[in-house]
C-alpha cells in the first residue's frame, strides 16, 4: 500500500471517530445552542440534572424535562429509564411527546444496581439514551458511565434524586459533561385562554465542558423537538458584584 | 421353587392366592394357565399408566408393584367433585381392561390403607383419617411382614388398637418404623412421594472423572455443557427461553441455578455468560461430579441466531421487529455508508437488545424490567400495564387530550385544601407541611371507579381531578374523593406531579 493510500485510510478513520464524537442533538435555538460545544447537546457522554428542594425527592420537573429533552433520541434507538422508586407514569411521558410505550423501564433495588443497569444499557448497541435516577455517584462511577457512553455514542442522563426521608447528600460529581439545574416555571397560556399553558421549566446550565453556562425559560413544544426556548435569563447575581464572569 | 405372584379373579375364586407354590396350584386346578412373571414389563406398564394418569393430576407417583398415588389437591372440582372424579377414573381404566380399587384420603398412607382394606371407592374427609382407619387390620399400615406378624401375635388386630397404645411403649416394642408408618397414615409425619415428571428431551449431562470444585472449573463446565445442549438445539432448529443448570455434589445434594431469556435462544456463549454471575452462589461441598443442563419452553427459532452479531451497531438494513425469517438483506455486510443508528425509523431490531434485557432480568427479576402499555381503564393507576420489554407495542395509545402526571403516587397523599364549594378547584392547599397558593387550575375531570370492581353507589367511587399550578410553576394532580356534601365535606388527595 502506498504512503498516500495509508494516509487516506488513517484520515478516514479519524474523520469517522471525530464524527461520532461530535454528534450532537441541537435544541434548534441559537440562544442555547451557542452555549453548547458543537451547537447542541453532545451525545456520547452523560449529563446530570438536579432539582432543588422537594424536587430533589420527587424529581417531577427534572424527569419531565429530561423526557422532553431525550424524546428526539427515541427515534434513533431504544431508551432505557432506570429508577429506584417506580413512580414514573407512562401516560404522563406520552403527553410530553415521549414515545413512552417503547421506553424500557427498570426498577433497581439499590443504588449500585441502578448504576450497573445504567452502565450496561449505555454499553448496549441499539440503545440511544439511558436515563438513571441516582442519589449520588462518585468520580469512578462517573468515569465508567462516560466510557460506556463513548462505546456506541449513546447519551446518558443522570437525574439526581434522593429517596424519601433521606438526608440531603451533597458532593456533586464533576465527571458529567453538562450539569443542568431544573425547576418548574409558571406557565403562560395564550391570552384569553383559560386553564394552564404548556409546562415550562427554568433551566440552568451550570456546567458545560467546552461550552459556557447559561439560564433559560423553556417550554414544551409540539413538533419533533419537544422543547423551545421562551426567554434567556440574564445574570441574576445582583447582590454579589462580580465584574468579570469566567466561562467554564 | 416357583410361586404364584398374581392371580386373576376366577383363579382367586378357585382358592388360589399369590405366594402359593406353583405345583400346589396346578395340583388343585390342573387346567390352570400359568404365564411367566415379568417384573420389568410390569414396572414399565405401571410407568405408562402413571403418564396416562397425568390427565387427572399433574402430580402422579407410582407405588410399585401395582399402585398409583395421585395428588388431587385442587383438581377434583374439575370433575365436579371427588366422587365424579373416581367414577371417571374407574370407567376409563375399566375400558382398558384393568380392575382397580380407589380411595381418597388426606394422606398417602391413609389412602393406601383404605384402597387395600376398606370397601372400594371409600372416601375419607380431612381430619377423619383416625376414625376411618381404626377398624382396618394392622397390615394396612404398610408394615414389613415381620412387624405386622409381631403386632398380630400380641393380639392387636386393628389400627385403632395400635394407635391407642402409649407412644413410648409402642416405639420401644416395635421400633420406629411402625411409629413412622402410623404417623404418616394419620397425617402427623410428612411423606414424600416421588412424582413422575414428564421427560424433558432437552437435557445434557457432563460427568467428571474427578470431582471438581474450583470456581474456574465450574465456569468451564458451564461453558462446555451449554455448548453440548446448544449443538443439539441447533440441529433441531430449536431455541429455549429457560435454562436450568444443576451441579450434583458428591454428597447427593444438587445446587440448582436457572436463567431466563426474553427471546428464545441457544447461543452457548450467551447462556454461559448469564450463568457466570450466579456461579458464586454454588457451594461445591466436597466436589461436584455431574453437571446437568435442561432447556425449557423451547420453540422453533430457525436461523435467527445465525446472523446475530452484537458488535455492529446497525449492520445493514433491518428487516424489522425480530422476524424469525431472515431476509437476504440481513446477510449483507455492514457498509461504511450505513449509519451507526438507523435514523428516524420506528422499527427497531429487538434482537440487539435481547442480551441486555436478559442480563437485567436475570439480575433484577423479570418483574422490574418492563414496558408500559396502554390499558383501557379510567383508573389512572391501571392505565399503564406492564409488559415484557421486547413484546411488540400494541396499537392502543393513551388519550393525549387528558392531562396525566409524570409521577404518579402509588397511594394518593392526603392534603388540606381551601376550595370554594361546590365544584371549584382549590385556591390553597397544604402538602407535606407546605402551603401552596394555586395560581392556575384546570378541571375537573371526573373519573369513576369501574363499577365491576367496586359498587357504584360508593361515594368515594367518583373522583374529580384537577390539574393545578402553584406560584412557582410546580404542577400537581389533585382530586376530591366523592361529590360535594355539606355535612361530610369530601377529602382531597394529591395523586401525582406534573413536570
Amino acid at each position: 500500500m502506498s504512503r498516500a493510500a495509508q494516509l487516506m485510510a488513517v484520515r478516514g478513520k479519524l474523520a469517522a471517530l471525530e464524527n461520532r464524537k461530535g454528534d450532537v442533538l441541537p435544541f434548534g435555538d441559537r440562544r442555547i445552542d451557542a452555549c453548547l460545544p458543537g451547537g447542541g447537546l453532545p451525545l456520547g457522554c452523560w449529563h446530570e440534572a438536579i432539582g432543588e428542594g422537594l424536587e430533589s425527592e420527587t424529581a417531577a420537573a427534572t424527569g419531565a424535562f429530561i423526557a422532553a429533552l431525550a424524546a428526539p433520541l427515541a427515534s434513533r434507538g431504544a431508551v432505557v429509564w432506570v429508577m429506584r422508586r417506580q413512580d414514573l407514569h407512562a401516560p404522563g411521558l406520552a403527553s410530553l411527546g415521549f414515545p413512552a410505550e417503547r421506553l424500557i423501564q427498570v426498577g433497581a433495588p439499590s443504588q449500585t444496581e441502578a448504576l450497573i443497569a445504567l452502565e450496561d444499557a449505555l454499553r448496549t448497541p441499539g440503545i440511544a439514551a439511558a436515563i438513571g435516577e441516582v442519589e449520588r455517584l462518585d468520580l469512578i462511577a462517573g468515569r465508567r458511565l462516560q466510557l460506556a457512553c463513548e462505546r456506541h455514542g449513546a447519551a446518558g442522563f443522570v437525574i439526581r434524586r434522593r429517596l424519601y426521608g433521606r438526608r440531603r447528600s451533597d458532593g456533586l460529581a464533576a465527571a458529567a459533561t453538562t450539569r443542568w439545574r431544573i425547576a418548574s416555571a409558571p406557565s403562560e397560556p395564550e391570552p384569553g385562554e383559560p386553564g394552564l399553558g404548556p409546562p415550562r421549566w427554568r433551566v440552568e446550565l451550570e456546567r458545560c465542558r467546552g461550552g459556557r453556562p447559561g439560564a433559560w425559560i423553556m417550554e414544551k413544544a409540539d413538533g419533533p423537538l419537544c422543547l423551545r426556548v421562551v426567554a434567556e435569563l440574564g445574570d441574576r447575581g445582583l447582590d454579589t458584584p462580580s465584574p468579570i464572569r469566567l466561562a467554564g | 421353587m416357583r410361586r404364584l405372584t398374581a392371580v386373576d379373579g376366577r383363579a382367586a375364586a378357585l382358592g388360589l392366592f399369590p405366594g402359593q407354590k406353583a405345583t400346589d396350584a396346578t395340583a388343585l386346578v390342573p387346567e390352570l394357565i400359568i404365564a411367566e412373571a415379568d417384573p420389568a414389563a410390569d414396572a414399565a406398564a405401571l410407568t405408562k399408566l402413571v403418564d396416562w394418569c397425568a390427565r387427572f393430576s399433574p402430580a402422579v407417583a407410582a407405588d410399585p408393584p401395582d399402585g398409583l398415588f395421585l395428588d388431587i389437591t385442587g383438581v377434583a372440582h374439575l370433575w365436579g367433585g371427588e366422587a365424579a372424579m373416581i367414577d371417571d377414573l374407574v370407567r376409563r381404566l375399566a375400558a382398558h381392561g384393568l380392575t382397580l380399587r380407589v380411595a381418597i384420603a388426606e394422606t398417602p398412607g391413609a389412602a393406601w390403607a383404605l384402597a387395600h382394606f376398606a370397601p372400594d371407592r371409600s372416601r375419607c374427609e380431612n381430619g377423619q383419617a383416625a376414625t376411618a382407619l381404626a377398624p382396618l387390620p394392622v397390615a394396612a399400615l404398610r408394615l414389613s411382614q415381620a412387624d405386622a406378624g409381631q403386632i398380630g401375635r400380641l393380639g392387636l388386630r386393628s389400627i385403632g388398637s395400635v394407635a391407642a397404645l402409649p407412644r413410648g411403649e409402642l416405639g420401644r416394642r416395635f421400633g420406629s418404623a411402625v411409629l413412622k408408618r402410623l404417623d404418616q397414615a394419620l397425617g402427623r409425619a410428612p411423606e414424600a412421594l416421588t412424582f413422575r415428571r414428564p421427560p424433558n428431551p432437552w437435557f445434557a449431562r457432563l460427568a467428571f472423572a474427578e470431582p471438581v470444585s474450583a470456581p474456574e472449573d465450574l465456569a468451564t463446565a458451564c461453558n462446555d455443557i451449554a455448548a453440548v445442549l446448544a449443538a443439539r438445539l441447533e440441529a433441531e432448529g430449536q431455541g429455549a427461553r429457560v435454562f436450568d443448570l444443576a451441579f450434583h455434589r458428591l454428597d447427593g445434594r444438587a445446587e440448582r441455578l436457572s436463567i431466563a431469556l426474553s427471546l428464545a435462544g441457544r447461543d452457548p456463549a450467551a447462556v454461559a455468560r448469564l450463568f457466570q454471575p450466579l456461579l458464586e452462589r454454588i457451594d461445591p461441598g466436597f466436589g461436584i461430579e455431574v453437571v446437568t443442563l435442561a432447556a425449557r419452553e423451547t420453540e422453533t427459532i430457525g436461523s435467527r441466531q445465525a446472523c446475530f452479531s452484537s458488535s455492529f451497531g446497525g449492520g445493514g438494513p433491518r428487516s424489522g421487529g425480530g422476524a424469525p425469517n431472515a431476509s437476504p438483506d440481513r446477510h449483507r455486510p455492514p457498509t461504511s455508508a450505513s449509519p451507526v443508528l438507523p435514523p428516524g425509523g420506528g422499527e427497531r431490531d429487538d434482537q440487539d437488545l435481547s442480551p441486555f434485557i436478559d442480563r437485567l432480568t436475570n439480575r433484577l427479576g423479570a418483574a422490574v424490567v418492563w414496558r408500559a402499555e396502554a390499558f383501557a381503564s379510567h383508573a389512572p393507576e391501571r392505565a399503564a400495564a406492564r409488559r415484557p420489554p421486547l413484546t411488540r407495542p400494541a396499537e392502543t395509545a393513551w388519550d393525549a387530550g387528558r392531562p396525566r402526571p409524570v409521577r404518579l403516587f402509588r397511594r394518593p397523599e392526603p392534603i388540606e385544601v381551601i376550595a370554594p364549594v361546590p365544584d371549584d378547584p382549590p385556591v390553597l392547599f397544604r402538602w407535606r407541611g407546605q402551603a401552596r397558593r394555586v395560581r392556575r387550575a384546570e378541571g375537573p375531570e371526573r373519573l369513576a371507579q369501574e363499577w365491576w370492581r367496586r359498587p357504584f353507589d360508593d361515594p368515594a367511587a367518583v373522583r374529580d381531578y384537577y390539574q393545578v399550578e402553584d406560584e412557582t410553576g410546580a404542577r400537581f394532580w389533585l382530586f376530591r374523593a366523592g361529590l360535594y356534601d355539606a355535612e361530610n365535606p369530601p377529602r382531597w388527595w394529591l395523586h401525582g406531579l406534573f413536570g
